[in-house]
């Protein structure tokens, strides 16, 4: 049998069914979900990590951690033991709470927007029909959890940082949301399954040439500023605010929230690599049968985690390439040039769909 | 019988973490937990649209409460009032009218209950796709909604727009 | 024009963009230009101006060319140096004023250089090495003349 994602999840799902109960087998599936997710985030929190202290370390000519395990490999896992068994302190002037709760909020959020994302082919949690518009929607709870944190500090910094952010997620989930619905122009339809089959001769980002390639520039920018990345990194600019929302926070919270960062950082370039390169499916072009043949012997867990993680590579890129902008700066940014060209490209799309200029 | 005993305990729970979550928003003397009450209590109607496979309106129901309503409410939290401070009680004449008015919604609510009852619902689950909710919305024959959703759009266009006046800072005069 | 501006702001803007990233991905590809020392295992190479800790030159007959003016004494703006002179009673049976002991605070020493300058002699110099911690911190009280040394033949 053809190793795939699928088979071992239909064949554990046979399994199951075979020697339990249907609603006992429900649940064990749902356990099984549960903890996937869970050691999913896990491990891209420690991968994703040791990558971007290796990228910035590259880009600065620097070597980065290199003392911890081969290469400093084991670097993150020790700094996460490091986490683990530090103090959880909790400020005495604070809502103690809310305080405890923002990120769990902020955890589950980015855990809730998981679902719709397609790892590999028929390999996906909920196919739900409204795919993009959820994952838009869902995000947008992140927000409350830094507010909350922010607020529940009683600490001006954070109170300041969480301000900022709030503005900043708030303004740019416009040009994000522009910026996805020109695939859904184009595809005719929400459901990430769907927006991946449309693009079975193509991706988007070839077949949609000038206002995809325009979309996606945008959709880059927005999510960069939507989790908090520099260069929009104005919600824990260390210069000016310490940390920002999470200055009050130590030890496995403080914790929560960076791999909530890292999570995000994942998940939005799972969605833009869907969304314009195809998600898992295989480079096709066209009608060029022998070629497209020889693609699919890649399988598409591979495909889609290689798209994804050349997304994050990009905008890890970014972070370590720009200096932070001021808040006028990233509001007039977009407000001024974000969303009036998002606008316009989403008539542009719209135009281009209707007359059928793509390929 | 075990799937419909499953549905309905989902439902029992979601309406009481609605109801939970709404008596916590009245009854805390700290605002900002009040609007993340409020929060949650939103969410669990979008919980409540999941749960009649409703999708479109679950998702709208995020982004507009979510993403933001209450990250308006929040924000004019943040810029007037002071953390960690309770808000003062309120006056015995403002409890008695809400009392009262509490009282009459009640009542009201009753009322109707108990004319009309509960009818059992025809069992089919809606089956609503985006396309379709697309297609009504811009239909403009009888059956559609171009109408509506036209003329809330204006409305809302003039809202935007007398905002922008207020907002905007008059030109320093030329001496 | 308004339109032609904001385009030309828009693409000037990202062609900025990409010459930055142009930078950071040609460092990213050209690994082999590192600029870090791995310090305990390799030796950092530092510069020859690098200021580490006030030393005495010593040439290999044991001799110094401190006279014990005190000018570098007296330039120190903190303190650091402390020089206990005596007299010398030279072949001729003259007196003449030599140093005893030369003492140097490293704890107190703020490497400004200000005593190297003051120097009429040129006895005293800054050295490279930095490794300078210690358990304990009378350590740190140096003695610079060497024993036994003496001043230099013509040094005045």
């Amino acid at each position: 049998m053809e190793f795939s994602l699928a088979s071992i999840a239909d064949s554990i799902d046979q399994w199951l069914n075979a020697h339990c109960a249907s609603w006992l087998a429900l649940t064990i599936e749902f356990v099984i979900v549960g903890v996937l997710c869970i050691g999913l985030f896990a491990v891209l929190g420690l991968v994703l990590i040791m990558m971007e202290r290796k990228v910035s370390a590259y880009m600065q000519l620097r070597l980065g951690p290199n003392r911890v395990g081969p290469k400093g490999m084991f670097q993150t896992v020790a700094d996460t033991l490091k986490l683990l068994v530090k103090e959880g302190l909790t400020p005495a002037g604070a809502d103690k709470f809310l305080f405890n709760l923002a990120p769990f909020v902020v955890m589950i959020a980015s855990m809730l927007v998981l679902a719709p994302i397609a790892f590999a082919k028929d390999f996906v949690i909920w196919d739900v029909n409204i795919g993009v518009l959820y994952v838009s929607a869902v995000s947008s709870i992140g927000v409350i959890g830094i507010l909350m944190a922010g607020w529940a500090s009683n600490n001006k910094y954070s109170l300041l940082g969480a301000m900022r952010s709030g503005a900043q997620i708030v303004s740019y989930e416009l040009s994000a949301g522009l910026s996805i619905l020109t695939i859904v122009i184009f595809s005719q339809d929400m459901s990430i399954s769907s927006i991946i089959n449309s693009q079975q001769d193509g991706w988007w980002i070839f077949k949609g040439h000038i206002p995809v390639i325009i979309s996606f520039v945008i959709f880059i920018i927005a999510v960069t500023a939507e989790t908090n990345r520099a260069p929009f990194d104005l919600a824990e600019a260390e210069s000016e605010l310490t940390a920002g929302f999470h200055t009050e926070y130590s030890g496995m919270k403080f914790a929560l929230f960076f791999l909530a960062e890292y999570v995000n950082i994942f998940i939005v370039c799972a969605i833009g690599a869907t969304l314009y390169l195809g998600g898992w499916m295989p480079l096709h072009i066209g009608n060029w049968e022998a070629f497209n043949h020889i693609m699919d012997y890649i399988p598409s867990s591979v495909w889609f985690l290689g798209k994804t993680f050349f997304l994050i590579f990009v905008i890890m890129w970014f972070r370590w390439t720009f200096p932070r902008l001021r808040i006028d700066q990233l509001l007039n940014l977009e407000w001024k040039y974000l969303l009036p060209i998002s606008m316009f490209n989403l008539l542009l799309a719209t135009l281009v769909a209707i007359q059928g200029w793509y390929f | 019988m075990l799937s419909v005993n499953a549905y309905s305990i989902i439902f029992y729970l979601l309406a009481a973490f609605i109801i939970g979550n709404g008596v916590l928003a009245m009854t805390t003397r700290k605002i900002f937990r009040a609007a993340i009450f409020l929060l949650f209590s939103l969410i669990g109607v979008a919980g409540l649209y999941f749960w009649m496979h409703v999708e479109f309106v679950a998702a709208v129901q995020v982004i507009v409460y979510v993403g933001g309503i209450v990250v308006l409410i929040i924000f004019s939290i943040f810029l007037t009032q002071q953390t960690g401070k309770d808000m003062p009680r309120p006056t015995n004449t403002r409890m008695i009218f809400s009392a009262l008015a509490a009282i009459l919604g009640a009542a009201l609510t009753y009322s109707l209950i108990r004319q009309y009852g509960f009818i059992g619902g025809s069992g089919d689950q809606f089956n609503v796709s985006p396309q379709r909710i697309g297609d009504q919305m811009l239909d403009y024959q009888d059956t559609g909604y171009a109408l509506p959703f036209e003329v809330i759009s204006i409305l809302l266009l003039a809202a935007m727009i007398g905002c922008i006046v207020i907002a905007l800072k008059s030109k320093p005069q030329e001496s | 024009m308004f339109l032609s501006k904001y385009i030309s702001e828009v693409f000037g803007g990202v062609k900025s963009l990409l010459t930055g990233m142009r930078r950071t991905g040609y460092y990213f590809t050209h690994h082999k230009n590192i600029i870090t020392q791995q310090y305990p295992n390799q030796k950092p190479v530092l510069a020859e101006r690098f200021r580490g800790e006030v030393v005495m030159t010593h040439d290999e007959n044991n001799e110094h060319a401190c006279t014990g003016c005190t000018a570098c004494e007296l330039a120190c703006p903190n303190g650091t140096i402390k020089i206990v002179t005596k007299f010398d009673i030279t072949p001729e049976g003259k007196k003449k004023k030599a140093i005893d002991t030369f003492v140097y605070h490293l704890e107190l020493c703020t490497m400004c250089n200000l005593c190297v300058d003051a120097c009429p002699t040129g006895a005293i110099t800054m050295s490279n090495s930095f490794e300078h911690s210690v358990f304990d911190r009378s350590e740190l009280t140096k003695v610079l003349n060497k024993p036994g040394s003496k001043i230099r033949e013509g040094v005045e």
